[in-house]
């Protein structure tokens, strides 16, 4: 696996710049919406960006003059740059500090419920995979994966609750600020579960996963190490479960990260997205925007990430 | 030991064709024996089930239902068994008019079975390689660790070190050019012949007894192919190991072969010592060996500029299998004697000669 | 044990064989349901267009709460106020129909257009519209959604349009494939070389003949998604309010309900989501299967 470490770093530096590019176009996007709403937004957040009353007033005497889509863009994106979302209409706290322990939360429920996804669809897809195309036994497991996908997740979100408080004499609607208790980190598993079985990325998860490991199996060179004695699952492994594996996580976290906003909404939980709701109710832009490029950026860090490993795995760029 | 290295009996491997409703009748009855320090070439057109044959020897047949009849008696110093052993009890035949109409096969058990029987024989006692040598090398592990897996896998070279070393040593046997570079290279940057080297350094580097070579120089440069052939004589002599090769060139077989089995339409057709079959002059020859050397331009005839000699007719439908001789339709030789037979009854494959056997009506010796 | 068995005579022209038998049984079936559901959400949005409901959805009988279904006239029962499920979920459809259809038209235009430029013109076209692709597909769905409705209002139909920007790069990336498939097939090369007009391959050849089949499969598989969204939308207090029905809200009101263990009022909802959705994604996988040639037939 070792490569010229010259020839990985041009290659990541090259994707980088690539993610920097997108990400320069998300700003643009969400500048562009931002420019276009109706009732004076952009003043609305510059204000908010600037630290004193004076400021503002003189920002909107300097305002009253020419200033062209141009130097806002600029002078917005400045201040993003430089951690400046503005304040939050309906709280008057600055933006960036309540993202950052909500984005938090966010991120330990996103990358848990793809844990989840992964720990059972993957078992699923081998199985299959390994078995053949016996329509006797995977599909079941497909209808099941299709019935979970197609299930709202806010209905499961219920389920689940019902069956903790019920069942187990559990409340995983306990918010993040209850006094801690022995087993706090369980009440964190509910809404987890919920995301990572409903968030309706299960089925396709499988359905990919099964194919690429069905289409390695076949190929000349696992034929070959069968031949040899080898080990199968050693060398199908690489391109038949990493790499399909980290490609779809990549492509599915759009959809997880769309699927916390309902989750959080379940369940009381203080992230993103429970944010992202309250701001849109409120028509609170500077949070909502925030949080839109924080979304954006974790979405492409994602990629960023896929790019890396396959890069790492795949010496010299070999196949196609 | 004068009990052949391999001996294939009465090989039986069928697939089943959904949208047709039908077997395909791949290897349809093969016999042969590959013995000791011996190169048996086993030549046909494609489809003639060669390379399934091959196939069926190591076991890597995983479509349904795959082998169902017959025997591999496999015997060298240090193993000695029936490949097929077991195979009766999972499979069930059912004939109608001498042909197969259904079979049930417990698949599963067979495969387990199967796998049981193989794990100490794959690339220990029998190694395999392949026709299109850069897709039958893993992409993502450089060549030389393919190599060394090989050895520790199989040899005595446990440790990791000496078996990179006995991987070195493979890759200069087999003549690669800048074996240490080649060790580090992965196969993407090598070229066919290299890969096909490659190849051939991992499979003998674990001393097996036989080497199956499914079309070794199909696909390749035809420069390289003779390279090839020229590594693969040397290797032979070298070290007396004994060969199935697989191929659709005659030339190839030619050149390596000891006795050579002519197969068509999942059958061997002909099968005896390579100078005997492979002349063009002989007297007793099976009609469609000797359409097959006749294919093949002469030195003559390309200097002529004479029009190729094919074959008439196509490839024997394995699915519509008729229930005459094979190659009754293509059949130029058919005289009004034996036109009847020929039509109607599949000869059996019987010595014609001490050594040679035939599977033709005119040769027919009678009962 | 498996088992394999033929006829004595063999099946020539497998083409002609009736389609039932021609497909696998599972395609089939999931075609079937596919359509079906496909035949009762459009009967369901005619129905509620003309107000053809058993029960006025928004009637209050404070005397047959929480009904269970089946009981006297109310087929699926009556939620917690009384009100008749059947025609509260008949009216929800008219939340997401038109606006789904509004949605996919525009995933499927914008992405005809885009697939056809950036499969037939490649180079730098195809890697500028790559860009555009892969940013679109940065935005996760419904918080681009959250921003909108921030930034506007959260009417349905400016949640579609974004709903049907946001479908593009996928069906931009299938066509894509799909040409530089043919091309790698000589088949473009092919027909320039007939002397056929560009705009004649392109729509004739192209897209009717050997994109249609993605065309559809993408148009159910986006009507899906809209429906996801739609009711996630309404789910969480976007989009249509009560009294008035949507599956979504349907949920949402519910809810407390459903957690002190009247489940019906909030599952009866969650169940027409779960059916329908099932329906559009069966159907889009069934003809995948069938109409792409994916099953070893």
């Amino acid at each position: 696996m070792l490569m010229p470490p010259k020839e990985i770093i041009l290659n990541i530096i090259k994707e980088l710049f690539i993610v920097m590019l997108l990400l320069l176009g998300v700003s643009f996007v969400v500048f562009g919406i931002l420019y276009a709403a109706p009732g004076d937004q952009f003043s609305v957040l510059l204000e908010g960006q600037l630290p004193t009353a004076q400021a503002r007033q003189e920002i909107r005497e300097a305002m009253g003059g020419a200033q062209g889509w141009y130097g806002q863009y600029f002078s917005w994106l400045l201040n993003v740059l430089s951690g400046n979302f503005g304040t939050s209409v309906r709280t008057g706290l600055p933006v960036a500090g309540e993202l950052l322990t909500v984005s938090l939360n966010t991120l330990y429920l996103t990358l848990g419920s793809m844990l989840v996804t992964l720990l059972v669809a993957v078992p699923i897809a081998l199985y299959s995979s390994v078995r053949g195309h016996s329509v006797a036994i995977s599909w079941p497991l497909t209808m099941l994966g299709y019935v979970i996908s197609a299930l709202p997740v806010f209905w499961l979100g219920y389920i689940a609750i019902y069956i903790s408080i019920h069942g187990f004499d559990f409340f995983p609607l306990a918010s993040m600020s209850r006094t801690p208790g022995e087993n706090d980190w369980l009440y964190t598993l509910v809404p987890v579960l919920v995301l990572g079985l409903g968030s309706g990325t299960i089925s396709e998860v499988i359905r990919n996963l099964r194919e690429e490991m069905s289409r390695v199996m076949a190929e000349d060179y696992v034929r070959t190490a069968r031949a040899k004695g080898a080990s199968v699952w050693r060398h199908a492994f690489k391109e038949g479960l990493l790499l399909p594996v980290t490609q779809i996580i990549a492509a599915k976290i759009p959809f997880i990260l769309g699927g916390a906003v309902i989750v959080e909404q379940v369940f009381n939980w203080p992230g993103m997205g429970r944010m992202a709701w309250q701001a849109a109710q409120d028509r609170d832009f500077p949070v909502i925007m925030g949080i839109v490029l924080v979304a954006a950026a974790f979405v492409r860090l994602g990629s960023l990430i896929q790019h890396i490993v396959c890069t790492a795995v795949n010496p010299q760029g070999a196949r196609d | 030991m004068n009990q052949p290295l391999l001996k294939i009996e009465n090989l039986r491997t069928y697939f089943y064709s959904r949208s047709k409703h039908s077997f395909v009748r791949a290897v349809d009855g093969v016999s042969l024996e590959v013995g000791q320090r011996e190169t048996v070439g086993v030549v046909g057109e494609s489809g003639s089930g060669k390379s399934i044959t091959a196939m069926s020897v190591m076991g890597l047949i995983s479509t349904g239902p795959g082998v169902i009849g017959g025997s591999i008696h496999f015997a060298s110093a240090r193993v000695q068994k029936n490949l097929l052993e077991g195979l009766h009890k999972c499979v069930k035949v059912e004939e109608q008019d001498g042909r197969v109409m259904a079979v049930s096969k417990d698949e599963r058990g067979w495969q387990k079975t199967a796998e049981r029987l193989m794990r100490d024989l794959r690339g220990k006692e029998i190694a395999m390689i392949f026709q299109n040598p850069r897709a039958s090398l893993n992409p993502y592990i450089t060549v030389g660790e393919q190599i060394t897996e090989a050895v520790r896998l199989h040899t005595a070279n446990k440790s990791v070190r000496e078996a990179r070393e006995r991987a070195v040593y493979w890759l200069e046997r087999v003549k690669i050019d800048s074996p240490r570079l080649r060790f580090n290279s992965y196969p993407s940057a090598l070229s066919g012949g290299m890969c096909q080297r490659a190849m051939i350094a991992m499979a003998l580097s674990s001393e097996p007894s036989l080497l199956i070579a499914d079309e070794p120089t199909t696909g390749l440069d035809a420069t390289i192919q003779s390279k090839i052939v020229d590594l693969m004589e040397e290797l032979k002599s070298e070290t007396g190991i004994s060969t199935l090769l697989i191929s659709h060139d005659i030339s190839v077989i030619s050149r390596l072969s000891d006795r050579v089995a002519v197969m068509y339409g999942g059958a061997v057709v002909e099968y005896g010592p390579a100078q005997r079959v492979l002349d063009m002059g002989a007297a007793t020859k099976h009609p469609y060996t000797a359409a097959l050397l006749a294919s093949v331009p002469s030195a003559q005839q390309i200097r002529d500029k004479a029009n190729l000699q094919a074959i008439e007719g196509d490839v024997l439908d394995t699915i519509n299998v008729p229930p005459g001789c094979r190659f009754y339709a293509r059949c130029n030789q058919v005289t009004p004697a034996v036109r009847e037979k020929c039509a109607t009854h599949q000869p059996e494959l019987q010595e014609v000669a001490p050594g040679h056997q035939m599977r033709c009506w005119r040769y027919a010796v009678p009962a | 044990m498996k088992k394999y068995s033929q006829t004595s005579s063999v099946i020539e022209d497998f083409s002609k064989l009736p389609f039932w038998q021609k497909y696998a049984v599972v395609d089939l079936i999931y075609v079937g349901y596919g359509l079906l559901i496909v035949a009762l959400v459009l009967l369901s949005y005619i129905l509620g267009m003309f107000n053809w409901l058993p029960h006025d959805p928004q009637q209050i009988n404070m005397d047959m709460l929480m009904a269970p279904p089946a009981t006297a006239d109310y087929l699926l029962g009556t939620d917690f106020m009384g009100r008749d499920i059947l025609s509260r979920l008949i009216m929800g459809i008219q939340a997401y129909f038109l606006p789904g259809l509004l949605a996919i038209s525009i995933s499927l235009s914008g992405g005809i257009l885009l697939g056809v430029v950036a499969g037939y013109r490649g180079g730098t076209i195809e890697t500028i519209i790559t860009y555009f692709t892969n940013l679109v597909d940065s935005f996760p769905r419904l918080v681009l959604i959250l921003l909108v409705i921030a930034a506007f209002k959260p009417d349905i139909y400016y949640i579609m349009v974004v709903m049907g920007i946001t479908g593009v790069p996928a069906v931009a990336t299938a066509i894509a494939n799909k040409i530089r498939f043919l091309a790698q097939k000589n088949f473009i090369e092919a027909a320039i070389a007939l002397g056929l007009r560009t705009r004649v391959i392109i729509v004739k050849h192209i897209l009717w003949y050997n994109c249609r089949a993605l065309l559809i499969i993408q148009a159910t598989l986006g009507m899906g998604e809209a429906i996801l969204l739609e009711t996630s939308l309404s789910y969480l207090g976007f989009g249509v309010q009560e009294p008035e029905p949507s599956w979504g809200n349907m949920v949402q009101s519910g809810a407390n309900y459903f957690l002190q263990g009247n489940f019906w009022p909030s599952t009866a909802p969650a169940l027409a989501i779960l059916f329908t959705i099932l329906g559009f994604n069966l159907l889009g996988d069934g003809l995948n299967n069938i109409l792409e040639d994916k099953r070893d037939k």
